[in-house]
């Protein structure tokens, strides 16, 4: 009896129950929407984050104090310490290896730079322009390198600077290839398919040296040719620089499969308090907890243990930046989120609120013949739950769909569908419909039936 | 014909008032609805036009995004470009009338000691060469002794972060600090050429930057030292705004000062785009959501409470009322009600946008008048399309209604 009755009051006025089912479902699908989009929106802009370059620094621990202003090492090119190239695949093997997005070493170091006017022109066979001293960076424009597990990560510049912008394309690393920076190519008139020359390291003994027709002594040097295969634009000191494959870098400052600086992008969690303590200083189970935590300064802590011999410095201009922004709009999105979910809830409430207040003749019938307050408040509430999971359902089904129209649109990519999230909403959706009929529910099981069946 | 348009008029107002008297619960029950929606569509718009604004203004926590320096890089090694400190004056002091930060820096290659009559190890006599930067930084038109973290943000690793604008402190970078064993306290002696200096160190900071080897001290000092006075090796400068209006202040100060080369740090400037763009995305996008289907619940629940005034319309048709007074009767009524939950609401949207405000921002938003009207006006066009049902009412008929038929 007590089914047939619900059965009979959900199929007798459909038009009613289709009402305050779509309100439930709409209210429920915002819900949906804005919790799906919250939950995912920090990972997401995490990673937009990372469009701000690398926030992790390593140099040798052994290093002499860099003399560098606006990019330029005003070091000898033999002060300094170096790092090894082929510790670089351990970086993929640290606990946070899924979290480290690229990585790219460079080796800067000063040369002097020429046109080959030779190639060119044949009539300058035999002598060069004039050479000038320009800052020269060897780094990996795209390089996939193996990692220790087997599988290929693909890195290098271009993926951790995004807003290095190259005129014609990247140089390839294996070939005597080039990028050279905007302002130094307008100053010397540099075009893509031109060919540079660069001076490096000695290549006899000083005591061989030749006296030139200043009378001074000279090293032969040998002269690298390098193709230009694009122009590099970055706002930065890099405008100025040229940017050569690291091998060929190694090669002319005598240092193979030496690095000086490495530059490492990972995905962080922004730090707080606990976050920002001196490792240390924690107790084991801290300890625990900080290197289970991907803060910027654990996966720095974590990257120092598998690059012996190196410093592993947060930049914190990117990384303090970012953990404010985050943090701030994450608070933003989850308050309106609460407040689409208050929104939904009230309005849904009021809802099934409107629909118990209708039904007043039809409790004072029940209670004429017999049902107590209790048999009268059960039915009612199983009718609302039935719409509430009804509801519930359908606004999840909405709301996953809308996520995900906003979640392509915005990043490119859908938020995973949560079961967690499905959970929520119906129960989000009963305890609501509930709520709302619950105060109407209690004042009808006061209802004395005969005023009510009077029409009054 | 006065008399009965005045009755009339008295009638309406009446109905009017017993339909929404009559029962409490229902007046409430539909105000919280309409309420709520007010109250959600006014903090939200409010918050929209107020946190787009705000986040441009967070985006400075990651330092400056301009930078001038002098036309075309140190070609030698030994006399690096250097700018006119005038230029510094001529920065626009504010952009969309929140100030500029802004700081000038002048650099050079010293020997430095330490020298500390206590510390007689071997290293604490060591000289050798490093960066000095000489800084002033200004917010606004003002000059200001603190705020190079808003240039360079960075963390005080040892020390206090002092006044020392005037004074003869100097802050340094950690490898610097680290390479000559030197904490806060000590006394640095400073040599160029033939000129000496000495500062004493407050604080030591770390950038994750080259800044991490250079030592920071006064403007004046260090042009002194370098025998460089009214000359610095670059401006950099931290402007507010959109993308777009930073863009702007760019380009006006690269036409009115031509001499020097201004241009944005694009590794902030693209990565700040970009995430403005996404992140106001997202919040036009769960705004506009959260409103669309505010909405629609407000109205699914005024449809709700018109259907049940089906027994009022058929009496009233009964006893002679014509159809469109009777929907005259009902617009009224759901305008009525329209107002008042709209205002009930956006008086509580106010207080909830002020509060949503403080605890994303810190700050509470600033109320925009304009966000309040058009909240009550969406109430009360939701309040009237959710009553949009009863003009198919009107088609009823009396006698069905009496004789008890669905």
């Amino acid at each position: 009896m007590f089914v047939r009755l619900v059965a009979d009051s959900v199929t007798r006025r459909p038009r009613q129950k289709l009402l305050t089912t779509a309100a439930l479902a709409l209210g429920m699908a915002v819900a949906t929407a804005a919790l799906s989009v919250s939950l995912d929106v920090g990972d997401r802009l995490a990673r937009e984050f990372r469009s701000l370059g690398a926030n992790l620094l390593v140099t040798p621990q052994a290093d002499s104090l860099p003399l560098e202003i606006g990019g330029v090492d005003y070091r000898p090119v033999n002060a300094g310490a170096y790092l090894p190239e082929a510790d670089l695949p351990k970086l993929k093997t640290i606990f946070w290896h899924n979290n480290i997005v690229s990585f790219v070493p460079v080796l800067e170091f000063s040369a002097a730079f020429s046109q080959d006017l030779a190639a060119q022109h044949p009539k300058y066979s035999g002598q060069v322009d004039n050479f000038h001293e320009v800052p020269v960076i060897g780094t990996w424009a795209n390089r996939s390198i193996r990692i220790p597990d087997g599988a290929n990560f693909a890195t290098g510049a271009a993926k951790t600077n995004p807003w290095w912008h190259i005129d014609g394309s990247w140089f390839s690393d294996t070939v005597k290839e080039c990028v050279v920076g905007r302002q130094l190519a307008q100053r010397y008139g540099v075009k893509i398919g031109d060919t540079i020359l660069l001076r490096g390291r000695e290549i006899a003994p000083p005591s061989t040296a030749i006296i030139d027709d200043t009378g001074e002594r000279v090293s032969i040097r040998e002269n690298v040719a390098f193709v230009v295969r694009g122009l590099l634009s970055t706002g930065g000191p890099e405008d100025n620089a040229v940017v050569i494959p690291l091998e060929f870098a190694q090669q002319m400052v005598g240092k193979p499969g030496k690095y000086r600086k490495l530059y490492v992008s990972a995905l962080t969690k922004p730090e707080d308090d606990f976050g920002r303590r001196d490792p240390k200083t924690m107790k084991p189970d801290e300890l625990e907890r900080w290197s289970c935590s991907p803060y910027v300064s654990s996966i720095a802590y974590s990257i120092q243990q598998v690059l012996p011999g190196a410093d592993v410095r947060v930049i914190r201009r990117v990384a303090e930046g970012e953990g404010r922004i985050l943090a701030r709009v994450r608070t933003l999105l989850w308050l309106v989120t609460l407040a689409a979910l208050l929104a939904a809830a009230l309005a849904v409430g009021a809802s099934s609120a409107a629909s118990v207040i209708e039904r007043r003749t039809e409790i004072g019938l029940m209670k004429a013949l017999g049902a107590g307050s209790g048999t009268v408040g059960f039915l009612l509430a199983a009718e609302q739950l039935l719409l509430a999971f009804m509801g519930g359902g359908i606004g999840y089904a909405l709301g996953i769909l809308l996520a995900r129209v906003v979640g392509e649109k915005i990043f490119g990519a859908a938020p995973e569908p949560s079961l967690l999230i499905l959970v929520v909403i119906i129960g989000l959706a009963a305890g609501v419909t509930l709520l709302g009929s619950a105060l109407p529910l209690r004042r009808a099981s006061r209802y004395e039936p005969a005023p009510i069946l009077r029409g009054e | 014909m006065t008399a009965p348009v005045g009755t009339n008029r008295k009638m309406f107002w009446r109905i009017i008032r017993r339909l929404l008297f009559a029962h409490r619960g229902r007046l409430f029950v539909i105000l919280l609805a309409l309420g709520t929606g007010a109250a959600v569509t006014a903090a939200l718009l409010n918050l929209q036009v107020d946190a787009k604004r705000r986040l441009t203004t967070e985006f400075r926590v990651l330092g400056a995004n301009v930078i001038i320096a002098a036309r075309g890089a140190s070609d030698s090694r030994d006399s690096p470009k250097v700018l006119i400190e005038s230029l510094f004056g001529q920065l626009p002091a504010e952009n969309e009338g929140i100030p500029v930060t802004k700081a000038e820096f002048l650099y050079g290659i010293v020997d430095i000691a330490p020298l500390d009559p206590k510390e007689v190890n071997a290293k604490s006599h060591k000289s050798a060469k490093a960066v000095v930067a000489g800084f002033a930084i200004a917010v606004g038109s003002n000059y200001v002794a603190h705020g190079l973290e808003k240039i360079f943000p960075s963390t005080v690793v040892e020390g206090k972060n002092l006044n020392f604008l005037n004074v003869r402190t100097c802050e340094l970078g950690q490898n610097l600090a680290s390479e000559f064993q030197l904490h806060p306290g000590a006394r640095l002696a400073l040599k160029y050429g033939d000129a000496a200096d000495v500062c004493d160190v407050s604080a030591i900071r770390s950038f994750g930057g080259s800044e991490d080897n250079q030592a920071f001290l006064e403007l004046r000092a260090v042009q002194t030292l370098l025998k460089l006075p009214g000359r610095v090796s670059l401006i950099q400068a931290s402007v507010p705004g959109t993308p777009e209006s930073v863009g702007r202040y760019i380009a006006t100060l690269a036409k009115a000062i031509p001499e020097a080369d201004v241009r944005p740090i694009r590794q902030f400037t693209e990565a700040e785009a970009r995430i403005y763009d996404r992140i106001s995305g997202v919040l036009t996008a769960t705004v506009a959501i959260v409103l669309l289907l505010t909405g629609l619940c407000v109205m699914a629940a005024m449809t709700n409470v018109a259907m049940e005034r089906r027994n009022d319309v058929g009496l009233m048709k009964a006893i002679g009322g014509a159809s469109r007074r009777v929907q005259r009767l009902f617009l009224a009524e759901a305008a009525l009600l329209g107002l008042t939950g709209g205002l009930l609401g956006a008086a509580a949207g106010i207080a909830l946008s002020i509060g949503l405000g403080k605890a994303v921002f810190g700050v509470a938003a600033r109320p925009r008048l304009i966000v309040y009207p058009v909240a009550v006006a969406l109430t009360i066009i939701v309040a009237i399309a959710g009553a949009f049902p009863l003009r198919r009412l009107t088609s009823i008929r009396p006698a069905s209604v009496f004789r008890g038929e669905a």
